[in-house]
Parts: C-alpha cells; structure tokens; sequence
C-alpha cells in the first residue's frame, strides 16, 4: 500500500470508529433513543467490510495506526 | 426536541461551533450537573452529517472541560421538564461517571490475525483431532489476546473488552489519564514492533464514549 492509500485506509477507520463510538456509546439518560436498528447495522457492516480488507493486507510492515488521528 | 451532547464540568465556555440541524449550543444546570444541549426541529433520520455535529462539539467540549461525559447519539427529549426529569433519575450515576473520566481519555483497539496457526493439514485431520487443534488454537488465540490486552490495561483508570466478531482477535477500549498519553502510545507501538504479523489498529484520543455508557464501561 502506499503512503496515500494508508493514509485514507487510516481516516476510513476513524470514521467508523468515531460513528460506532457515538452511535453505540455514549451515556444514555432516556430510553428515548431515535435511531433505527437498520442505521446502526449498516454503520457495522461497513466496519467489518474494512477491517476484513485491513486483514488481508498482504505486509506485515504495513500496519494501520492511527494513534493521535482524532484529537 | 431538545439534543443532548453530554454532561461537563467546569466548562469554561460554550465552544463557537453550531450543533445538529446547525442549532446553537445552549447550557443547563439540573441537580448541580452541567449540561450542553440544542433544540432540534424533530426526531429525523440519522445523516452521517448529523453524527459528525455532534461528535464536533463533543471534541470542542473535550478541550475546554474538566471533565466531559459524552451523550449517546439520539438522546432527545421532548421539552425541558423530560430533560430535568432524567437527568433527576441519573444523577448519581453521572456524577460517578465524571468522577471517573476526568482528567482522561480514550483509546480504541482492534486486533486483527493470530489465526490460521493449525489450519495447515487439517482435511487430512480426523473429526476428534481437528477439534483438538481448533480448541488449542482459540486458546492460543485467547493468550495472545490477553498478552496484547493487559499491559495496556494496566496503564489505564479503566479498560474494557467488546465480544467483537470471531474474526477480531482483540476489540478494547482504554481510558488513559492524559499525562499517561505518550507512555501508552509508546507501548502499542512497542506491541506493533513485536508483533509483525498482526495488524493492530489504534484509534485516538477519543472523548471517553465508552467509558460514559452509564457506569458500565470500564472492568479495570
């Protein structure tokens, strides 16, 4: 992979991580919670979908992290 | 509706940025706790626009806080008496929250790899043996996890690990004091060092989502 593209592989992870995050986490005061299921499972999907793509990176050398990238 | 970004404390001021629907960021106090929150038109369909609002000012809340206990995305109440009303109903619970999460934040890590070790030859295996080898290999995999996983624990206030997908060897999340920041972004770049062929993903610093689900977030 090249620079670039890890760069972009890094930022597509921290989207997802971040969405899951607000999606998912979070501090919850009512049971009033307006999303559907079928939003939140197409938020996983695209995660799974991208870490099995990271999985099967072929270098060892290339690993993603994206330490410090969402300050 | 009222939207819910999360409780603070001592929140120097409200940060210059517009909410979800571009509504403007307001403050509350009920019970002693802090709250920023916006009036937003009505319950509607998640955007990806609507989340990244929201995340943003949780960001901008994260730097001029003590303290931040983000608010799940979705939180609406229909006017302030149901806000009071629940905040009322929690308010223990999100002052331990606080208490927890000050001065800290997260990191998220996923692990992925650290399979396949005994898939060589195994249709040649017998039904006993192959099941022998996959149990031997999910508990290698489950100390390898443990291996990557404790260290970085021990660094943090709190830890936590998800359930995650079988194809994840590790999904956790650390809530690390920020004068500990360096010393565990050194360490996972140490375990990335050791660990060639895994690939191991770390997120952060994040505003401590997981750490704010309502008490129930960290096991460390």
């Amino acid at each position: 992979m090249s620079m670039s593209e890890q760069q972009a592989l890094k930022q597509q992870v921290t989207l997802l991580e971040l969405v899951d995050r607000v999606l998912n986490k979070g501090v919850v005061l009512s049971g009033d919670i307006t999303l559907s299921v079928a939003d939140v499972d197409l938020v996983y999907v695209g995660l799974r979908v991208l870490l099995s793509s990271v999985a099967t990176l072929e270098e060892p050398r290339e690993q993603i992290s994206a330490t410090g990238a969402a300050s | 509706m009222i939207h819910l970004y999360g409780v603070v404390e001592e929140l120097e001021a409200l940060p210059p940025v517009a909410g979800v629907d571009a509504g403007r960021l307001e403050r509350r106090r009920i019970e002693g706790l802090e709250l920023v929150v916006s009036r937003t038109v009505e319950v509607r369909d998640v955007t990806q626009e609507a989340i990244l609002s929201h995340a943003h000012v949780v960001d901008e809340l994260m730097g001029r806080s003590g303290a931040v206990l983000p608010a799940r995305f979705g939180s609406a109440f229909s006017d302030e008496q149901e806000l009071a009303d629940a905040v009322r109903t929690n308010a223990s619970v999100l002052a331990r929250g606080l208490s927890l999460v000050r001065g800290c934040v997260e990191f998220g890590l996923r692990v992925l790899g650290g399979d396949g070790a005994a898939e060589n030859g195994s249709d040649r295996l017998s039904g006993r043996d192959y099941m022998r080898t996959r149990l031997a290999e999910e508990k290698a995999r489950r100390r390898l996890a443990a291996e990557l996983h404790e260290p970085l624990a021990r660094l943090s206030r709190a830890s936590t690990r998800f359930g995650g997908a079988s194809s994840d060897l590790l999904e956790s999340a650390y809530l690390v004091p920020r004068p500990d920041v360096a010393v565990f972004g050194e360490h996972v770049r140490r375990l990335e060092a050791t660990h060639g062929g895994l690939t191991i993903i770390c997120t952060g610093p994040w505003p401590p989502y997981t750490f704010a689900a309502n008490g129930e977030g960290g096991d460390a």
